[in-house]
């Protein structure tokens, strides 16, 4: 009886480890053979491993405790694929040494982080969040710099290159990667409606883009509440009246646009705010009611102190027609032949007036972090205030 | 069975290595609350962190969860089973020596390294294995050190009869020897989703086969020795235990539903989720009727913070079921209703058995001090700071995953979290009090005091009756 007893608690243990043995089977080696499968039959021919600096950046990213707050997984769901887009793959994750997944959402996910914002946005962001979002609870890391956003030490521009490589390869796959996914992925049809046919890859509200329909906005009289989401959205960049000074300002290039100097259509600033600013830091805000973008836009007008008439000036014209047109276009419509492959659009004049200070400023000292270069040497004063005249007489409001 | 062949000698329990893991149990606990409340107020007020890499919210995060996993919980384990392994084997543990070994590496090779190391930024991203690799050889060493310790007694024994204390307390032992590795290497050898495959187990088996399993163990132990009554029913222990063990191990995907890890291995993590809340209702159902007629707060303190322990753990693990279902899932997971399920498992549960496991052995040190009265503060004042923050990080989570639900940005989420987290970081005032109470009803107070108490009311048990009525018990 004694003897049987034992062999039973024998077979109990043998058993008990065989528990043990069997979840790491079924859900971990199984899975991850069947994972396997799956990214053999989906990646991309070449996907791009981190570069040194990146991994460096994973690294720091992993021990500040970054995939605490933010998730790198897309899940499949649609309110998951609304906000950051297309459901993570397999093989989007196979340099991932740990895993970055996450568990906790506190911040976005940032699968799709590569292209959302600038380097500089990104700088900014890192040396203290609330200079970039008023709001955000994201502890500073201005230790990784040298006492400003703009002298960023190697840690902070390491952070900011894996940053940027999140969510690139699965870019970089484009469409005929995408198809090959599609075709050999083994999923259902609800997996591939949410892995693959979303009208975008990155569905980021504050993606910028170039062009694409815009809202029209109707900008309400009262700016009362709008000055509210002035200041919890707009201030920290573009400053408390708009004259682009706010604390979030330093260190990006370009520099937040002085609202108050400026002039805009009513549909200018519906451009800017619902595909943001592309080359700049100034992101998109699609996830803002059109009311909310209306009233913002109404504030912003009332900023504006250039109400001065521009008479068309002929001497300008010429010099316009010999040296801008080139990149303004000769209706200064912003199309010109040169600034098609530009990062940064080339100013719409007729959309857009600055005042004649800023005007005279931007071309005698060019604008810095964009393509205008500086014509201080190469035209006189008087060409500069003539053309700067010129261009001014163009708007139409 | 001749019971009296197997009867044993007075087992002799270090009741040194008891106080000194006890003693180091406290102070890293309390060490950790304040590694949580810091990261609680940054939540509240970010720029706190500013210009320190060392008030980083991330490493204080890591080094709180990783604090009251080795450094409160473990050490309040490795108290109770210098307390309850001789007592239940009726043998003497492998060794005193041994024991300061194991005890000195713990605290000095693991706990305190991990900490600075994870503050000076070497650690590693992933959930309870955040304690760099270095560290991980120093635990699987201590871990086989302890099985070195804890075990020979059983088996010099003899499994026949085995209490199910016994039961629980080998099998976390040699399953975390198992898990422990696979948890913390494996993900840095197999990449991304696969890796999060194994990830997910370890972020289930560290509760579900280390803490779990030894709280079980202690909930078990302290009832009967302190009602010295029988437990209800020894089948339904033996049918909970192998349930347990069947079942928690097949959890771990639960963690990454609606994730590329196939289907297949998410609906059978679901399914033994599921019941795995069966599993409880049995075993809490067993616990408590074992402890009937005590009351729901017994003057005896170890047993009244078990007996609360038993009841969290009952709605900690249908809350689990709960959540792991799918259409639960999708909105509350990545949101604070998950915060305030590892407060109610970890603070709730696991705590109060910790704490009960720690007093009951307190008691039966003849050379501690004790004050019950202190120990009563501590009861309440980590009850209620623990039923305020479940309540409000749950409430937090709801909102959380109402809102991401909608299309708001995301940030309105934040706004709205905001409140919850300023009740949260301010709940440290009970919490840490609580703490403190406990430690000091530990320390202050006339030496033997436990001792007295359980001479005025219950009488001490001959320690050598002890071992032969776990074993000997049967309904």
């Amino acid at each position: 009886m004694k003897r049987i007893l034992r062999m039973s608690y024998l077979a109990a243990g043998i058993g008990g480890l065989g528990f043990f043995a069997m979840s790491v089977l079924l859900l971990g080696v199984w899975p991850a053979r069947a994972l396997d499968r799956q990214i053999r039959a989906t990646q991309p021919d070449h996907p791009l491993p981190l570069t040194a600096s990146e991994q460096r950046g994973r690294d720091t990213y992993g021990h500040n405790g970054c995939p605490y707050c933010h998730t790198q997984q897309i899940r499949y769901l649609d309110r998951d694929v609304r906000r950051f887009g297309a459901a993570t793959l397999a093989w989007e994750t196979i340099f991932d040494y740990p895993q970055l997944w996450g568990t906790r959402r506190i911040g976005p996910d940032l699968s799709r982080e590569s292209g959302i914002h600038t380097d500089d946005w990104e700088f900014a962001h890192l040396y203290n969040p609330r200079h970039m979002v008023p709001d955000s609870v994201m502890p500073p890391f201005n230790w990784m710099f040298d006492g400003a956003p703009d002298r960023p030490k190697q840690e902070a521009r390491d952070v900011v290159a894996y940053l940027n490589s999140l969510g690139r390869n699965r870019a970089l796959a484009a469409l005929q990667g995408e198809a090959r996914a599609r075709a050999g992925c083994n999923c259902s049809e609800e997996e591939k409606r949410l892995a693959f046919d979303q009208p975008s890859l990155n569905a980021s509200p504050e993606l910028p883009r170039r062009d694409g329909a815009t809202p029209k906005l109707v900008l309400p009289a009262d700016s009362a509440r709008g000055l509210r989401l002035y200041a919890s959205a707009c201030a920290n960049c573009h400053g408390a009246r708009g004259a682009g000074d706010g604390k979030g300002a330093v260190g990006l290039l370009p520099r937040p646009t002085s609202l108050a100097a400026h002039e805009y259509t009513a549909d200018r600033l519906s451009a800017a705010l619902w595909n943001g600013v592309p080359g700049t830091s100034m992101p998109a805000w699609r996830d803002l009611p059109i009311e909310d973008l209306s009233a913002l836009a109404a504030v912003v007008r009332s900023f504006s102190r250039t109400q001065f008439a521009a008479a068309p000036d002929e001497a300008g014209k010429a010099v316009y027609s010999d040296r801008c047109a080139q990149c303004h276009g000769e209706n200064g419509a912003g199309d010109g032949p040169a600034a098609t492959r530009f990062p940064i659009p080339s100013t719409d004049f007729r959309i857009q007036r600055a005042n004649p200070d800023t005007a005279r400023n931007a071309i005698r000292d060019g604008v810095d972090g964009t393509p205008m270069a500086p014509w201080s040497s190469q035209l006189s004063d008087d060409q500069i205030a003539a053309v700067a005249q010129y261009v001014r007489g163009l708007f139409r409001p | 069975m001749d019971a009296s062949a197997r009867r044993p000698g007075s087992p002799h329990v270090e009741t040194r290595l008891v106080y000194a893991h006890g003693l180091a149990a406290i102070i890293t606990l309390l060490i950790s609350v304040v590694f949580g409340t810091l990261a609680a107020i940054e939540l509240v007020v970010p720029d706190m962190a500013s210009g320190s890499p060392f008030l980083n919210w991330g490493r204080l995060r890591y080094d709180h969860t990783q604090g009251i996993l080795f450094g409160w919980l473990a050490n309040a384990f490795f108290a109770f089973l210098y307390h309850a392994v001789p007592l239940l084997t009726g043998r003497p543990v492998t060794g005193a020596r041994l024991g300061e070994w194991i005890f000195g590496l713990w605290n000095f090779a693991v706990v305190l390294p991990g900490w600075i190391l994870v503050l000076a930024g070497f650690s590693q991203p992933l959930e309870w294995a955040e304690f760099p690799l270095i560290i991980d050889a120093f635990v699987v060493l201590c871990l086989i050190l302890a099985a070195i310790q804890f075990l020979p007694p059983f088996f010099s024994r003899g499994l026949e009869d085995l209490y199910v204390s016994s039961w629980y307390i080998i099998g976390s032992l040699i399953f975390t020897l198992f898990a422990y590795p696979m948890g913390n290497i494996v993900p840095e050898l197999v990449p991304g989703a696969k890796g999060a495959a194994f990830s997910g187990l370890w972020i289930h088996d560290s509760i579900g086969l280390f803490v779990t399993p030894m709280a079980v163990s202690i909930l078990y132990f302290v009832i009967p020795a302190s009602t010295r009554k029988p437990i209800y029913s020894h089948f339904l222990s033996m049918l909970a235990f192998w349930m347990l063990f069947f079942l928690y191990p097949l959890n771990g995907t639960h963690h990454y539903i609606f994730s590329v890890i196939p289907m297949d291995a998410q609906i059978g993590a679901i399914a033994a989720s599921t019941l795995l809340g069966v599993d409880v209702i049995i075993n809490v159902t067993n616990l408590l009727l074992s402890v009937r007629g005590a009351g729901l707060f017994p003057r005896d303190l170890g047993l009244r913070f078990v007996i609360m322990s038993a009841i969290l753990y009952l709605i900690v693990s249908i809350q689990g079921s709960v959540q792991a279902q799918m259409s639960v899932n999708q909105s509350v997971h990545f949101s604070d209703w998950v915060i305030g399920h590892s407060h109610l498992a970890m603070l709730g549960f696991a705590t109060f058995a910790a704490a009960g496991g720690l007093i009951h052995a307190w008691q039966r040190i003849s050379w501690a001090r004790y004050d019950a009265a202190i120990l009563g503060w501590a009861y309440w004042l980590l009850l209620a700071g623990l039923a305020i923050m479940v309540v409000d990080l749950t409430t937090a989570g709801l909102v959380e995953a109402h809102i991401w639900a909608s299309p708001a940005p995301w940030i309105n989420a934040v706004r709205a979290a905001k409140p919850f987290w300023a009740v949260r970081a301010v709940l440290f005032v009970p919490v840490l009090a609580g703490f403190m109470a406990l430690l000091a009803g530990l320390i202050v107070g006339p030496r033997g005091g436990g001792l007295k108490t359980v001479q005025e009311t219950i009488g001490l048990e001959p320690v050598e009756e002890i071992a032969p009525r776990f074993a000997g018990e049967t309904v």
